[in-house]
């Protein structure tokens, strides 16, 4: 048992920090900004085919596939460190589709496919729910059916996140409907959005992030687009879907802001003397945030080191993922209270702070993991059965 | 980056789980149940010793197995499990460790050979009247008397202080403190028994000028500074093992009972309310095994640890807590049933949760700590 990087470990994340300190210029800070968060802007694109050419996207990944062969610790202090620079990292196309498409996509995506994702040049979003199909995602309608070597895509997708500037979905589609169990007659495909059939509208959240509805109307693919078996596409859904807990609640994000808003309490003036944190309900508030910081760091490491290991525990993985996405909540409204009025300031306020005003759009985007990515309440059903082995009951 | 166990620590751990799991049964508890008999199973800690489980973190030339406090917490963890009634933390954490790090040559030879048989019991007083932080004694005070010391005051919830031989006690010269190993039997000490929520032997103990000759005294300022707090990190984490334990247990405990228990013909388990609070214990003692394993392995490796530790103990009072309710709940009236073994669980989750610090109290010392910019994340 040993909780600390190694001395080479602890260099590569030294020159991470350094290597995203430069490529953040103001320029791309602000256009971050102003895409909320989401990324798809000209100088983000940019700054993405950087990082492939760096030989960044893959650290983790096997030399064969294009990587740089370390292991999946190193890949994931890659990812907590971009994502600590506050640059948007399409960690759905990296690190969970991706890796999908490797392992058991055919040889056009392993040839195509996967050397774009690594170079930066290929983003894919991810088509799961529908209108009438959420949590209960084996009951999705969406159709894929044979049309002579090829298939015909018929449906409508909701929540379809990132589309709008992606190459690809990676979509969920009926391919038997008449499976002795929903969930055996699904299939999955890599379906192009500069098909003339495919269109998205946007849905815009509370947090200002943008989201989608997208269409697929008789949207024809060939075989090269089906990945993995006909009809086997559920196994591919719940692992990238464990894939995507983890990044979800990288902690890197986080515990940058912790460190801000301790920094911001230090040097700030009391009106009455004194500072912000010598107060001692904000010392409290602190250290809330400090020992759950804790918490999903040690969640987060432990899985990548399993990962490593080749052990990724599915109750593990739920659980990062129920307690970060319920943490940040926590977390944002603590610092909140710490920052006070200020954390309700918008960052379009001449002279706003950007800690506060990222505590005040973060707030509003709170919940979008609590129920994405697998809504929390599934998370704690796998958690009984897997974890405790408790019986559940059938649905 | 390693969070797997290495073969030797997975052999103590094993060791301990099978000794204590065959021998520590309910029935055996409930013989100690409100003082009816003296809360410490001898011919357990004797099979524990013969096992070599007490010298775990003992160098071998005291005959002890020459391991380190990793595996100790170990077997902390374990003893939590089976709320074994034995005083592990106070005489292998909290008494031998110091005196092995801190004692003169003859010290420890004099003592451990003895810690490691089983033939001398040790303990540590580290507990005053509205004085919760062992670092800092201010009831006990001592004056010199030539190279002994005189001491006077009074100590509280000492655990096993009548069954000890000597007593890790410590006291201020008004600069600093003076750590000694105090012979129970000294003219002038005095005990008074103390009952308490989990039925542990503690003691009230009273000094009146006690002298205590040099041979006794373990150390004085910068030292003593230094041993206090060592004791009071590695008292705390080793806490924090034995309420992992605890609650690990309690919490599965839970998950048969309620797989078991069947209410409008099917186990009550399968209802999403019953499942939901399981899962948050579940998450919950994860956390505190992490944030556990981790204060501990920076102990171990003799790095700086007192973020880690008051991290660690924060998360043993808010999970103890909510699994022993979340326990009791979901077992309806049987989790407080003497005649089911959950109950005695909870009140050893409650003496963890408190001792050493609350989790009130160890949020404030981390938040002064991030005051001062000691605490910031990696």
């Amino acid at each position: 048992m040993k909780v600390e990087f190694s001395a080479e470990q602890n260099a590569l994340r030294k020159e991470l920090r350094a290597y995203f300190e430069a490529l953040m210029t103001p320029e791309l800070k602000a256009e971050c900004d102003e895409s909320m968060g989401e990324g798809g802007g000209p100088l983000w694109r940019e700054a993405l085919k950087q990082m492939g050419r760096d030989g960044w996207i893959g650290v983790g990944w096997p030399k064969e596939l294009g990587g740089r062969g370390m292991s999946p610790i190193e890949q994931f202090i890659f990812v907590e460190e971009v994502m600590r620079a506050g640059y948007p990292f399409p960690f759905l196309t990296t690190e969970s589709v991706g890796p999908q498409l490797a392992e058991h996509g055919n040889e056009w995506q392993k040839r195509e496919i996967v050397p774009k994702i690594l170079a930066g040049e290929c983003l894919i979003a991810i088509g799961y729910s529908e209108p009438g199909a959420g949590t209960d995602l084996a009951s999705l309608k969406t159709s894929a059916v044979r049309d002579g070597d090829g298939w015909l895509i018929n449906g409508q997708k909701m929540w379809t996140s990132l589309a709008h500037f992606c190459d690809y979905v990676w979509l969920a589609c009926r391919t038997d409907p008449d499976a002795a169990k929903p969930h055996k007659g699904i299939s999955m495909f890599l379906v192009p959005t500069n098909d003339p059939g495919w269109s998205c509208s946007p849905v815009v959240t509370l947090g200002g992030v943008r989201t989608n509805a997208t269409y697929y109307d008789n949207i024809r693919v060939n075989d090269d687009a089906l990945v993995g078996e006909e009809n086997a596409g559920w196994k591919l859904i719940t692992s990238q879907l464990n894939r995507e807990r983890l990044s979800l609640v990288n902690f890197g994000p986080t515990a940058e802001m912790f460190n801000n808003v301790v920094r911001w309490a230090q040097q700030t003036d009391l009106p009455e003397g004194g500072k912000i944190i010598d107060q001692p309900w904000v010392q409290i508030n602190l250290a809330k945030v400090r020992a759950g910081v804790e918490a999903l760091k040690l969640v987060c490491y432990k899985q990548a080191w399993a990962m490593t290991e080749g052990q990724l525990d599915m109750a593990d993985a739920s659980a990062a993922k129920v307690y970060g996405s319920e943490f940040f909540i926590e977390v944002y409204r603590l610092l909140g209270e710490v920052i006070g009025q200020a954390s309700l300031i918008n960052r379009r306020t001449p002279g706003a702070d950007p800690i506060a005003s990222r505590i005040e759009r973060l707030y509003r985007t709170a919940s979008i993991i609590t129920f994405g990515g697998g809504t929390n309440e599934i998370q704690r059903d796998i958690i009984s059965a897997a974890g405790l082995w408790m019986p559940r009951a059938s649905r | 980056m390693d969070f797997g166990l290495s073969e030797q620590q997975r052999d103590v751990q094993n060791l301990a789980r099978e000794i204590l799991g065959e021998q520590v049964t309910a029935e055996k508890l409930a013989k100690y149940d409100s003082y009816a008999a003296e809360r410490f199973d001898r011919e357990l800690w004797q099979q524990v010793a013969q096992a070599g489980l007490l010298g775990v973190a003992i160098e071998e030339q005291y005959g002890g197995m020459g391991f380190g406090f990793f595996e100790a917490a170990l077997i902390a963890e374990e003893v939590g499990r089976n709320i074994a009634p034995l005083p592990f933390i106070s005489h292998c954490i909290s008494a031998a460790m110091p005196v092995q790090q801190f004692g003169s040559a003859e010290q420890k030879q004099r003592l451990l050979p003895g810690v490691v048989s089983g033939e001398q019991l040790l303990t540590a007083a580290l507990m005053e009247a509205n004085n919760e932080d062992p670092t800092q004694p201010r009831v006990c005070s001592t004056r010199a008397d030539g190279e002994a010391v005189l001491i006077s005051g009074e100590k509280l919830c000492v655990p096993f202080a009548a069954q000890a031989d000597y007593v890790l006690l410590a006291a201020t010269d008004g600069d600093g403190a003076v750590v000694v190993m105090l012979p129970r039997q000294a003219e002038g000490v005095a005990l008074e028994a103390m009952e308490v929520t989990t039925y542990e032997p503690q003691y009230r103990l009273t000094l009146s000028n006690v002298r205590v000759g040099a041979e006794n005294i373990l150390a004085r300022g910068e030292q003593a500074q230094q041993l206090l707090a060592s004791v009071a990190e590695h008292t705390t984490a080793a806490l924090c093992a034995h309420q992992l334990g605890a609650s690990d247990k309690a919490m599965r405990m839970t998950a048969s009972y309620t797989a078991e228990r069947q209410q409008f013909g099917v186990p009550i388990a399968t209802f999403q309310a019953v499942g939901h609070r399981a899962a948050n214990c579940f998450i919950d003692v994860e956390c505190l095994r992490l944030n556990c394993y981790q204060a501990i392995s920076r102990l171990d490796d003799g790095v700086d640890a007192s973020v880690e530790v008051a991290i660690a103990k924060v998360w043993a009072g808010d999970v103890g807590h909510r699994v022993s309710y979340a326990a009791q709940h979901l077992h309806g009236g049987t989790g407080i049933d003497r005649d089911y073994p959950l109950w005695r669980y909870c009140t050893w989750l409650r003496h963890n949760e408190m001792m050493l610090g609350s989790s009130a109290r160890s949020l404030a010392a981390l938040g002064s700590k991030i005051a001062v910019g000691e605490a910031f994340c990696a």
